[in-house]
């Protein structure tokens, strides 16, 4: 991109009209709950803004945050954001590699030097100096502080970089730790999930972008445009809540009916993300995992559920077998709260 | 087909639609006071296909409809009121991806911007001026 060149030329430049632009932002600003005249100051914002350098480090992590953005089902609205960011720096998407790969990443924070943003993705082990997790002999501890000192944000997408994830559980042996409790001194954004929404990493980029600051967030550094409302507010199994029409087992005539599952132990009414109504596998995603999230924590519910959700089949029309929810039932059951624990959570978020 | 579409749920009717009805109808009014648009997040509000269905119903067709293709497929028309837009936004597989009732004179989607404008007069001059040159070689012979 020639310096001083702003996004709307670079998009004209490569064909993309200004229409595609407001489209773009029209689907944003929906997706974060922003006044639908929002759209054009947004629109009008991208196109001023000069392209945002992004540094995206992986660490203890599955890929799956980048299979999420990246496998999207909507390449020509949800990808529009790779050419709104110059993706630097990402040792699974970049075509270079070994020394010239790390090359890049120094060149990239010297050149943007307090202006490119920082995304991580995975937890950062501390335990023996960080010796459990390294990249090109450095290790995660260490290219985390180097790179954020540098960098005008950091944004924690998945569930392992926001709050610890599956590294962090016990026994925890490589001492893993959410970003937050290794870099104080910067703004921090967390999109958890495991793996988080495509259109909430996307969305969050694009509104720092377009407005130069993060989008309001909540009490857990989350966008609330994402996560601030239950699953259950937006749930589509919500008017039989309403009615009191609810399931009674998995597989009685109410489940397929659609009626509501609190009494089974959704944990909707206390699990706080956009999966209602951003959904997944291109917006059919159905509620199976929504059933399997039974008796675990919220903050559990949306990571454990969200990864099942992944393994769905991803065929449109598609069903996952039965024999196979109930397998991930009691799997997840396994390493879950006991379930009278869970009714007493429920009870003192006043569902009862 | 959306989750909605597919379940029993999809097909209630909660209520919802009388209540946006009742903004347009204040929009409209507001637009025809002061010319002043307005518009309506279809996709924020608690919609069951059902609702969607009664509420399209409602508002019916008007004398404008226009498809365009960009960045995937999107539907606009005028419905039966004139001033109020349906604007639907469409994925590349054809997912809705947004939906909006505007009201306005003309949905802003529908206009060329400036900028586009600009560069499609480039665009002409690049592809008129070999033709120039052609012609004026011929004239002189040495075409």
């Amino acid at each position: 991109m020639a310096e001083g060149q702003t996004l709307g030329e670079l998009l004209t430049r490569h064909g993309i009209s200004r229409r595609a632009l407001l489209k773009y932002a029209t689907y944003v600003a929906s997706m974060m709950a922003l006044p639908p005249a929002a759209s054009t100051a947004m629109a009008e914002a991208l196109a001023k803004a000069r392209r945002q350098s992004v540094i995206w480090l992986s660490f203890q992590e599955c890929t799956g945050c980048t299979e999420s953005l990246t496998r999207s089902f909507n390449p020509t609205l949800e990808n529009l954001i790779f050419n709104l960011i110059s993706l630097d720096y990402h040792h699974t998407l970049q075509a270079a590699s070994g020394t010239a790969a790390e090359a890049a990443r120094l060149t990239a924070m010297k050149e943007n030097a307090g202006k490119y943003l920082l995304v991580v993705d995975g937890s950062v082990s501390l335990a023996e100096d960080g010796a459990y997790s390294t990249i090109a002999g450095v290790t995660n501890l260490q290219m985390l502080k180097e790179t954020a000192e540098g960098a005008l944000a950091v944004i924690s997408v998945g569930t392992c970089a926001a709050f610890g994830g599956i590294p962090h559980a016990k026994p925890n042996p490589t001492g893993a730790v959410p970003v937050s409790e290794v870099i104080t001194d910067k703004p921090i954004i967390n999109i958890s999930g495991c793996p988080p929404i495509a259109e909430a990493m996307a969305g969050t980029l694009a509104y720092l972008i377009a407005f130069g600051k993060p989008p309001e967030l909540d009490h857990l550094n989350r966008p609330k445009a994402f996560f601030g409302e239950s699953i259950h507010d937006r749930c589509y199994r919500r008017p039989f809540y309403e009615r009191g029409m609810f399931a009674k087992s998995f597989d009685d005539e109410g489940a397929r009916q659609g009626w509501c599952l609190y009494e089974l132990g959704c944990k909707g009414p206390v699990t706080y993300n956009a999966c209602a109504t951003l959904k997944w596998n291109g917006g059919v995603s159905d509620m199976p995992a929504l059933a399997v999230l039974s008796p675990i924590s919220g903050t559990r519910a949306v990571s454990i559920g969200l990864c099942l959700r992944q393994w769905a089949p991803r065929a449109r029309g598609s069903a996952v077998p039965r024999s196979q929810v109930r397998r991930w039932v009691r799997q997840v059951r396994l390493c879950c709260v006991p379930a009278k624990k869970a009714a007493r959570e429920r009870n003192n978020h006043g569902f009862a | 087909m959306t989750p909605e579409a597919r379940s029993p749920a999809g097909s209630l009717r909660t209520g919802v639609v009388q209540a946006v009805l009742s903004e347009i109808a204040l929009l409209l009014e507001n637009l025809a006071a002061t010319g002043q648009a307005g518009a309506i997040d279809l996709r924020s509000l608690p919609l069951t296909e059902a609702d969607r269905a009664e509420l399209e119903d409602h508002l019916g067709r008007g004398e404008v409809e226009a498809r365009l293709a960009v960045a995937g497929a999107s539907e606009v028309w005028e419905t039966a009121y004139a001033g109020v837009w349906w604007i639907r936004h469409r994925e590349a597989e054809g997912e809705i991806a947004s939906e909006t009732i505007a009201v306005t004179r003309v949905p802003e989607i529908l206009m060329a911007h400036p900028a586009d404008i600009t560069a499609a007069a480039v665009r002409l001059q690049e592809i008129l001026t070999p033709r120039r040159e052609s012609a004026i070689g011929e004239e002189t012979g040495n075409g």
